[in-house]
């Protein structure tokens, strides 16, 4: 932690970086998000288990966009598996942000996306053993039940949208839910509206999805969205053989095809 | 209802490839079931998966998206772009619990004049069959008051 | 509100036979935004289309909706006769009543309903229609010819005879290709080099062609009549300006044991020389590789004897970029390597050799001045056994195709044969005899009756060496299999044609499909021969599939009158199908976040990337921009773009959107 601190100094004093994104303590036992600019602002930065919000989401956002150059305090590897995303959609250049990695007896400072991929090498990513529970359970139910429990899941959506504003793929400055013309998916959230946005959801976040469940997390009335991205993301491993977040320069595997793709289903 | 279920299908087919296929069925004289309605696109590759999704909106009870044969396509590469978004959708539409039976991926060629006309007849049997689209249209009753 | 024109068309008993056209007239009429709907026989006929026309001026219509036949069938006439009164033609759409409905549904109430929906379909299709305007593109009236073999060289001269100018690039020394090593030709007999010399010269003289050898195509940008094309122009360590051709450095040459590859091995060259002595152009090149001045820096006799001072050892390769409007590829083919053949001994026996080396040593200006002699000893070999389909048709060896030319030219080496020896026997093993052509079976029959060559139906199953002979043992098919053994002098094979090395790499450079053995792609294999589905691309010769030299001498022709149909024109129409990214007011400016990943999945690289910028030059936005030079209006782009900001016109979103939410 005290090294941490002290790297974001140094780098500050460098000049070298403009701010520090990382966590602070929030109300009660909370963690949320903090910009320090300043060594005074530094110290209020915290790194533990209870900072899980993924943090290159803030990176999209016009005001964080703005600051300059930054470093992010990148404890959860989705932090960096959404870096290396963004890089290969060209939202993010490659080196313009400085990632500081918390690790045993001290900090890591990565720079490039090459390093944040080497990283990511020594921590596999994994599905929490709950996600992967009702993933499992999903996938044995017959489908017409898998249907309801999803309708029944839906039926609580009110489409506020925190799934996407919490998501760092979602950074479209006009979301086609909001398109008008043709309007493609309801408004006001009623059934089918909300299976078709989470469909869309799904299908556009397929080979984009880093995995970080933040979707998941942000959902005020608790629908597991994140295990259609999730899903989405198993699919497109399983059958082309690359996903989201694992590659700043491979193509993505939904705007790329093989002539020899497998499926069994066309007729 | 003591009247047979008429299926409601919809289908999206390439202006190449199995329009032109549908065209020759048309021309063969080849008789098949009138519950289709065909829109045209120019390629497999414009098929937005939205599409399909509407389609179950508007009430269809069945959906048949059809194109070029892979190594055919009139774009070069347009079949096999909409082949692996195919792959991802209907794994996702199966997750959520949508019924991919409704859905009939093929490629028919230009050349194929008959298999257009047999697959069209297989489809609506199917449907017919499976009866109406009961669970999408029931969310759509809900949805518009 | 629109003011929407629906005529419904009878096409005789075609579609009122099954669809009852006065009442989908009827049914039509109530859709909100369509003013008028007829049925009428025959559309399509003068007064069906002077029926629309004057339907559009006196109900003012601003949109037309023909339900009749396959709008592949009559769209052009209709979207002609709209537009003669006054309409956007792309105003103009087609319901398929015929093709999709009376000619594939039984005579009932859901026939005439389906019929009222194909309509229905089309008209909100109109309603969303925008008027577009064909797009123009100007035309570089200059073209590219990728390969300097007799397919090149004949679709060079037929351009520059219509007027146009052309770069004729060819990868090795000299223009002449594979016919330039050919001693006499099939079914003629006519030396080779005599008929192809004098187009070498007239190709390499023409005031409109501009002759680049020993260069290679380095990179293709751009679209049809606007391509960029950056050509290297390999150093042959000679000014080429300043170089008389005397030849002096050649002779002088004190390296001279590398092997010729004009003479196909069976012969040496020096380390700086001219590929054969009818060359195009007759200058010399260093081969650099084999070169003792570039291996140890030593030696520099070809500098010292030059008397014009042309030897440029520090000479760099170049790389030239030219404005091309059309390219024509006619990069020709390879023959199967030695690899390939163990069971033959091919590689292994010195007389074991195949087709193109015997051409070499019938040529009268080959290795042996065209007496046949066999490599091993330069004995003359009195029997010859030459194998036919040795790799083609043969799967095992991934060669199932035919290499087309082999039966013919096995046929002409067993004349050429006797004819220079007289007491020789020929064999020829052969699966079948293809010789479909103009005096083609003729040819072969000469072979067989005149010259006597035998011809023994049935594959060769191993090659050895014994006492000095070569021992080939094959099969009679046409004996019910007898073993067939014959001790032959020399064997000739007739190896498979195949595909240039690295043709897949400059199919992707030029952005061209190619097939799974290499060879470029045609449009169309029956009405496109020569196009490709790149838009002013064209093929000629073999290296789109196997080809004689009248075919491929045919194809460098078609080839070239494509070119000079293109380049008739000053600017190019195309359909103005293709896809837009949208632009809006600041401070979006579009709705493209410029993620790219639409680059990829653009099967015509259609897609650039364009700075928004603000006034002091700054750049805001990074979005997509597409070409419409080269977009072909396939729409992968739109169904990809997650924000729905591109569009294609045409096929919009809207569109399409409107026409689902009739159903």
């Amino acid at each position: 932690m005290e090294s941490l601190k002290q790297k974001a100094k140094e780098l500050l004093e460098a000049g070298e970086i403009k701010a520090v994104l990382g966590y602070a303590r929030g109300t009660s036992d909370t963690r949320r998000p903090h910009v320090a600019m300043s060594a005074l602002e530094v110290d209020k930065l915290v790194a533990d288990q209870a900072c899980t919000t993924n943090l290159a989401n803030l990176l999209m956002k016009h005001e964080i966009k703005h600051l300059g150059k930054l470093a992010v305090v990148a404890s959860r590897p989705s932090t960096l598996r959404s870096l290396l995303q963004l890089t290969a959609e060209h939202q993010v250049a490659d080196g313009a942000i400085l990632a500081l990695v918390p690790a045993e007896g001290g900090v890591k400072q990565l720079g490039t996306a090459q390093a944040f991929e080497e990283h990511l090498a020594l921590v596999p990513q994994k599905k929490t053993e709950k996600d992967q529970a009702l993933l499992d359970r999903l996938k044995a139910m017959p489908r017409a039940e898998r249907f309801a429990f999803w309708q029944k899941e839906f039926s609580r959506c009110m489409k506020c949208y925190a799934c996407r504003n919490s998501c760092p793929m979602c950074y479209c400055e006009r979301c086609t839910m909001d398109c008008n013309r043709p309007q493609w998916v309801p408004v006001p959230s009623h059934a089918v509206g909300n299976q078709e946005y989470h469909l869309v959801r799904a299908m556009h976040l397929a080979g984009r999805c880093v995995e970080c469940g933040e979707c998941g997390r942000a959902c005020p009335v608790g629908i597991p969205v994140h295990l259609l991205t999730f899903f989405a993301e198993d699919s497109v491993r399983a059958q082309f053989g690359q996903g989201g977040g694992a590659s700043a320069t491979i193509d993505n595997a939904l705007s790329t095809f093989r002539p020899d793709d497998k499926e069994t289903f066309i007729r | 209802m003591s009247e047979q279920f008429e299926p409601k299908i919809t289908a999206f087919v390439c202006n190449w490839c199995t329009y032109a296929g549908a065209d020759l069925t048309g021309t063969s004289r080849i008789k098949y079931q009138p519950n289709v309605r065909v829109l045209r696109v120019p390629c497999t590759g414009r098929i937005d998966f939205m599409l399909i999704m509407k389609a179950f909106e508007r009430g269809a009870d069945g959906v048949m998206i059809s194109g070029c044969h892979p190594n055919d396509c009139h774009y070069t590469s347009g079949n096999y772009h909409a082949r692996r978004r195919w792959m991802v959708f209907r794994d996702l539409m199966d997750f959520m619990g949508i019924d991919t039976e409704r859905v009939t991926f093929s490629w028919v060629s230009a050349a194929e004049g008959a298999k257009w006309g047999a697959l069209v007849n297989e489809v609506t049997d199917k449907i017919r069959a499976l009866g109406p689209n009961t669970e999408q249209k029931q969310l759509v009753g809900l949805g518009v008051e | 509100m629109s003011r929407i024109g629906v005529f419904t068309c009878h096409c005789g008993e075609n579609i009122a036979g099954t669809v009852d056209c006065p009442k989908v007239a009827e049914l039509t009429r109530q859709i909100p935004g369509v003013v008028h709907s007829v049925d009428y026989k025959y559309m399509c006929s003068d007064p069906g289309q002077t029926l629309i026309k004057e339907a559009i001026k006196e109900h003012k219509l601003d949109g037309v909706v023909v339900a009749a036949c396959s709008p592949r069938m009559h769209e052009p006439t209709f979207r002609k006769a709209a537009a003669e009164a006054g309409v956007n033609p792309y105003l103009c759409e087609m319901a398929n009543l015929r093709e999709h409905c009376s000619w594939v549904h039984e005579k009932n109430e859901a026939t005439t309903q389906k019929a009222a929906d194909l309509v229905r379909i089309m008209v909100e299709k109109v309603k969303h229609d925008t008027p577009l305007t064909p797009i123009k593109v100007p035309v570089t009236k200059t073209a590219l010819v990728v390969g300097g073999g007799i397919a090149g060289i004949q679709t060079a001269l037929d351009i520059a005879n219509a007027g146009h100018q052309v770069v004729l690039v060819e990868k090795s020394p000299s223009i002449g290709g594979h016919m330039s090593q050919l001693s006499e030709t099939f079914p003629t007999l006519d030396c080779s080099q005599c008929i192809l010399t004098p187009r070498m010269v007239e190709a390499a003289q023409h005031p409109n062609i501009k002759l680049m050898t020993y260069s290679e195509v380095e990179k293709v940008d751009g679209f049809i009549g606007n391509f960029k094309v950056t050509v290297r122009k390999k150093a042959k360590k000679v000014d080429e300006k300043a170089c008389t051709g005397c030849g002096l450095c050649v002779t002088k040459c004190p390296n001279k044991k590398i092997p010729d590859e004009f003479n196909e091995g069976l012969a040496f060259r020096p380390a700086i020389y001219v590929p054969f002595p009818q060359a195009v152009p007759n200058k010399p090149t260093i081969d650099t590789a084999n070169c003792t001045y570039f291996k140890n820096g030593k030696c520099g006799v070809c500098s010292k004897v030059c008397p014009t001072g042309a030897i440029r050892y520090d000479q760099e390769d170049e790389l030239i970029t030219m404005d091309i409007g059309a390219i024509v590829m006619a990069t020709g083919f390879k023959l199967m390597q030695t690899d390939k053949f163990p069971e033959y001994g091919y590689g292994k026996y010195k007389d074991v050799i195949d087709g193109m080396q015997f051409e070499r040593l019938a040529s009268a200006s080959g290795p042996t001045a065209g007496v046949i002699k066999r490599p091993s000893d330069g004995k003359e070999p009195e029997t010859v056994v030459f194998i036919a389909c040795s790799g083609s048709r043969d799967r095992a060896k991934g060669v199932p195709y035919c290499s087309k030319i082999c039966c013919m030219y096995t046929a002409k080496h067993t004349m050429l044969y006797k004819h220079k020896v007289h007491h020789g026997q020929a064999y020829v093993f052969y699966m079948d005899i293809r010789s479909a052509g103009k005096d083609y079976d003729e040819f072969v029959r000469r072979a067989i009756e005149e010259d006597e060559a035998k011809y023994i139906r049935g594959r060769v199953s191993r090659i050895y060496e014994e006492d000095g002979k070569l021992i080939v043992k094959g099969a009679d098919t046409l004996m019910n299999g007898e073993p067939v053994e014959i001790k032959a002098d020399m064997v000739v094979l007739a190896t498979a044609v195949q595909s240039q090395d690295r043709s897949e790499d400059l199919a992707q450079t030029l952005h061209i499909s190619y097939d799974k053995y290499g060879f470029f792609a045609e449009a169309h294999p029956k009405l496109r021969p020569v196009e490709t589905n790149t838009a002013g691309i064209f093929l000629a010769g073999a290296c789109q599939a196997p080809r004689d030299i009248p075919e491929t001498v045919a194809q460098g022709s078609a080839a070239g009158a494509k070119v000079a149909a293109l380049f008739s024109q000053d600017e190019l129409t195309r359909e103005p199908i293709v896809a837009v990214v949208n632009r809006q007011a600041p401070p979006l400016f579009s709705t493209c976040t410029g993620c790219f990943l639409c680059q990829t999945a653009c099967p015509y690289q259609a897609i650039e990337q364009e700075e928004i910028k603000d006034r002091s030059g700054r750049v805001i936005k990074t979005v997509a921009k597409v070409n419409p030079g080269l977009c072909q209006g396939c729409g992968t782009c739109v169904a990809f773009c997650r924000t729905k900001a591109i569009d294609l016109a045409g096929f919009s979103n809207e569109q399409l959107f409107a026409e689902l939410m009739t159903l």
